[in-house]
């Protein structure tokens, strides 16, 4: 039913340019077309609560519903809004904002940047400085962040401010949404190892933001933070995406020869196919007990840490295997933007055009989110107090 | 055994250190990779000024008769600054085929060390995985005294920026075949397209080419063993060029880990990093004794040498993939921008890795299938 639906509804068009991207995510333009479709079905945000326009889906049909989309090809929901400041909004957030930001996540109207890191204040995030200073009915924000995914292409941003430097770090950190057409905000797009350019740098001078913009409480910014990284402890697995790229695997090896032999049946390939696909199937069950609520003999967020650490080294390990059957063929430069590619000679394959951007942009899967060392650190001081 | 360098050593270490670090900034390298042809002329004429083109030139054709071990001194500080210009594929590989053909070309050796000629290798034909002397499907067929020559090329490095053309192809009666063309002649269709390094390649068909007699510079077994040879002493070069890579990267990164500071401290205080940057720096002096071995049996019988180039590439492509992402993954979100070195010594040690022979290739090769 579901996969018919999405069949049915996603243009080839979109489909096409998602199966040829080469970034660690879709372009904001095709996940806003793709998240408007959607909404006419009512399903953008299936997780949320049924007031707020969820599905009341139980956790085994959401996780069913991601894995349908991945497999027919569509683009990722836009999630700093779907799965990101969305919750903390409708959990939090006054009624004015729920009313005005809720819908208009739903719908796919604007997309959202997350402005979370600094230049100085990566994996020590709770030492951010942005300063946000009150002042009437505004706060007058001022600083810099960086790696905001996006931000260039989005309408809004929830940011985390520091509205008080006198206590301690994690207690003077609001959050706070920002139209980023504000003045005062500038926005440079930085170069990035795939040729893309989706990382941005904000810089926020003498920004006003009226105070019905702070969500929550002034100084809870960082428990909603912690909240949101939380809520959806599954996602940072990456199930979907490797599953998709452990049969991604099989076909380009089938599809190259080596000595007149495929080279899904040369031993090494072989091997490192099979143990991939080993580690996958066993993610995935990592990810349904998660999902179906396990009493765990160690804190949840060990579990979650293991997620991570296991989707992010697996979205690498699987990439390198693709440029790697590739051969030489890897080490082709392709423009990222699919419409300004050459057309394809028959000499090349099509995944040559994506899959080595991919593979590099995807260095960064252990490095976002909590680097690995960082869930390292986790699991050793949470799972056995070391 | 000895490890120290030879005076000639000392002096092109001195002159390409200095000029290197100099010249070829990361913004240079950034620019020559987005515009133009990627050649760096100014750097050529250097190049040739200092005498590198001519390096491996033998003595008798007017060359420095310079030995693999000191075009890897050379090699190495090129691969310190991840310099994609054609070096290896013109001065080591293009080299040995001309002062190695069955008619030495010393003009077009003169010129190469005078930095007018460039050199490139067009052999791999579609669907091919690193391909030795096998059959070829570009063919040369007789036309008078002369031949024709018609086939697809693909993915030649360095074609782009070269003068001349060794095109391996069949030839009737004597099966494998080098030849030696021009790049401007005539019925060559050429698209050139740049590679994750910054440097260019080709795919090059052949409609009927003018190829003269004297064109041809070896055939039959002779022919594929100069191949061989070719291959064999640009791969040396550029297992150098990973090593000084590697080497570079150590540097940007240990200096990284003092300046970096999270929670209060510098990032090299953590001792999960300390691991990192001490496991890259094992598998780069690995590394480094792998050239070594490699250069030590380079005068060996050609399948000795085969052997020792062979485990030498799989422990510098397994130590260029460590390296490399380490050093990124200990630069944080800062390793993944265009902006920052250590991520061009990312793709330049890929590019290194696969643009020859892969691991693959090499575990393959070493264990004899
Ligand atoms: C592709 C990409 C997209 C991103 N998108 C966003 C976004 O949309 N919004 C946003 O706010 N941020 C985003 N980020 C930022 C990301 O969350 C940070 O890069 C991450 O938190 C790491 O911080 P850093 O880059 O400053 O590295 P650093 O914190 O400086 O880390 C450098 C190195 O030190 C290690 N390290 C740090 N602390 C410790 C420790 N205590 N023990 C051991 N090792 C340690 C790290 O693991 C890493 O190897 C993105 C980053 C990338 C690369």
């Amino acid at each position: 039913m579901v996969r018919d639906a999405i069949a049915q509804d996603l243009p080839p068009r979109l489909q096409e340019r998602q199966r040829r991207f080469a970034g660690n995510q879709s372009e904001p333009g095709d996940t806003m077309e793709w998240t408007r479709i959607l909404a006419g079905r009512g399903w953008t945000v299936p997780h949320w609560p049924v007031e707020y326009g969820g599905c009341g889906w139980s956790p085994m049909q959401l996780f069913v519903f991601q894995d349908e989309l991945i497999r027919a090809g569509a683009p990722d929901s836009c999630w700093g809004g779907t799965h990101m400041c969305g919750p903390v909004i409708y959990t939090f957030g006054s009624e004015e904002q729920k009313a005005k930001f809720l819908p208009a996540i739903r719908n796919g109207d604007y997309f959202w940047a997350q402005g979370f890191s600094e230049p100085g204040n990566g994996s020590d995030l709770a030492n951010l400085r942005t300063a946000a200073v009150r002042n009437g009915d505004v706060y007058v924000v001022n600083g810099q962040k960086i790696w905001t995914s996006c931000a260039w292409a989005s309408e809004w941003g929830f940011f985390l401010v520091r509205t008080d430097p006198t206590v301690k770090p994690q207690r003077g950190i609001s959050f706070l949404l920002i139209d980023l057409k504000s003045p005062g905000i500038t926005i440079r797009r930085i170069p990035q190892i795939n040729g893309e350019a989706e990382l941005c740098e904000v810089f926020l001078d003498n920004v006003e933001v009226p105070v019905g913009n702070l969500v929550g409480e002034e100084g809870q910014g960082w428990t909603y933070a912690k909240f949101l990284l939380d809520h959806e402890r599954t996602t940072s697995s990456f199930i979907y995406f490797n599953k998709a790229a452990v049969e991604l695997a099989k076909a380009v090896a089938a599809s190259r020869t080596l000595d007149g032999v495929t080279l899904d049946r040369h031993p090494r390939f072989q091997g490192r196919i099979a143990q991939l696909e080993a580690e996958v199937t066993a993610l995935e069950w990592s990810v349904l007990r998660v999902l179906a609520n396990e009493h765990f003999q160690y804190p949840e967020a060990a579990a979650a840490s293991v997620l991570k650490i296991v989707g992010s080294r697996l979205q690498q390990a699987l990439s390198e295997l693709h440029v790697d059957l590739m051969g030489a063929e890897s080490l082709r430069l392709y423009p990222a933007e699919v419409a300004e590619r050459p057309i394809r000679s028959s000499l090349w394959s099509e995944e040559s055009e994506y899959l080595t951007s991919r593979a590099l942009i995807l260095r960064a899967a252990t490095i976002y989110g909590g680097s690995l060392q960082i869930q390292k650190n986790i699991i050793a001081k949470i799972a056995f107090d070391l | 055994m000895d490890f120290n360098y030879s005076d000639l050593q000392r002096m092109l270490l001195d002159s390409a250190e200095r000029f290197i670090a100099e010249h070829f900034t990361l913004e240079r390298r950034r620019h020559l990779r987005d515009s133009g042809s990627g050649l760096d002329d100014t750097a050529w004429n250097t190049f040739a000024e200092l005498g590198w083109l001519a390096l491996a030139i033998p003595d008798e054709f007017g060359g420095l008769g310079g030995s693999p071990a000191d075009v890897s001194v050379l090699a190495a500080a090129l691969g310190s600054k991840c310099v994609s210009q054609p070096f290896v594929t013109t001065a080591v590989q293009g080299v040995h085929f001309l002062a190695n053909a069955e008619v030495p070309r010393t003009e077009l050796l003169e010129q190469i060390a005078g930095g007018t000629a460039r050199l490139a290798l067009v052999h791999t034909e579609p669907g091919e995985r690193y391909a030795n002397a096998e059959k070829r499907q570009t063919q040369l067929k007789p036309d008078g005294q002369d031949f024709r020559l018609t086939g697809q090329k693909f993915f030649a490095p360095d074609a782009a920026l070269a003068t001349h053309f060794v095109v391996s192809a069949e030839l009737p009666g004597e099966g494998f075949a080098l030849v030696l063309v021009e790049a401007g002649a005539d019925g060559i269709d050429s698209v050139n397209y740049p590679l994750i390094d910054g440097s260019r390649a080709s795919d090059i068909a052949f409609n009927g080419t003018a190829v003269s007699l004297d064109a041809i510079l070896a055939k039959g077994p002779d022919a594929a063993a100069l191949l061989v040879d070719a291959q064999d002493k640009a791969m040396t070069a550029r297992l150098a060029q990973a090593v000084g890579s590697m080497e570079e990267i150590l540097r940007i990164c240990s200096s990284y880990l003092k300046e970096r500071k999270q929670f209060g401290q510098q990032i090299g205080k953590f001792q999960a990093l300390q691991h990192i940057m001490a496991d890259m720096f094992v598998a780069t002096h690995q590394s480094r004794s792998a050239l070594y071995q490699a250069l030590a049996n380079s005068d060996k019988d050609r399948a000795a040498r085969s052997k020792a180039l062979a485990l030498a590439g799989i422990t510098i492509g397994e130590a260029s993939q460590l390296v490399s992402r380490q050093g990124i993954q200990l630069h944080g979100g800062y390793g993944v921008t265009d902006e920052y070195e250590i991520s061009h010594h990312y793709r330049y040690l890929l590019t290194l890795e696969k643009i020859a022979g892969d691991i693959d290739h090499h575990i393959r090769r070493a264990s004899g299938t």
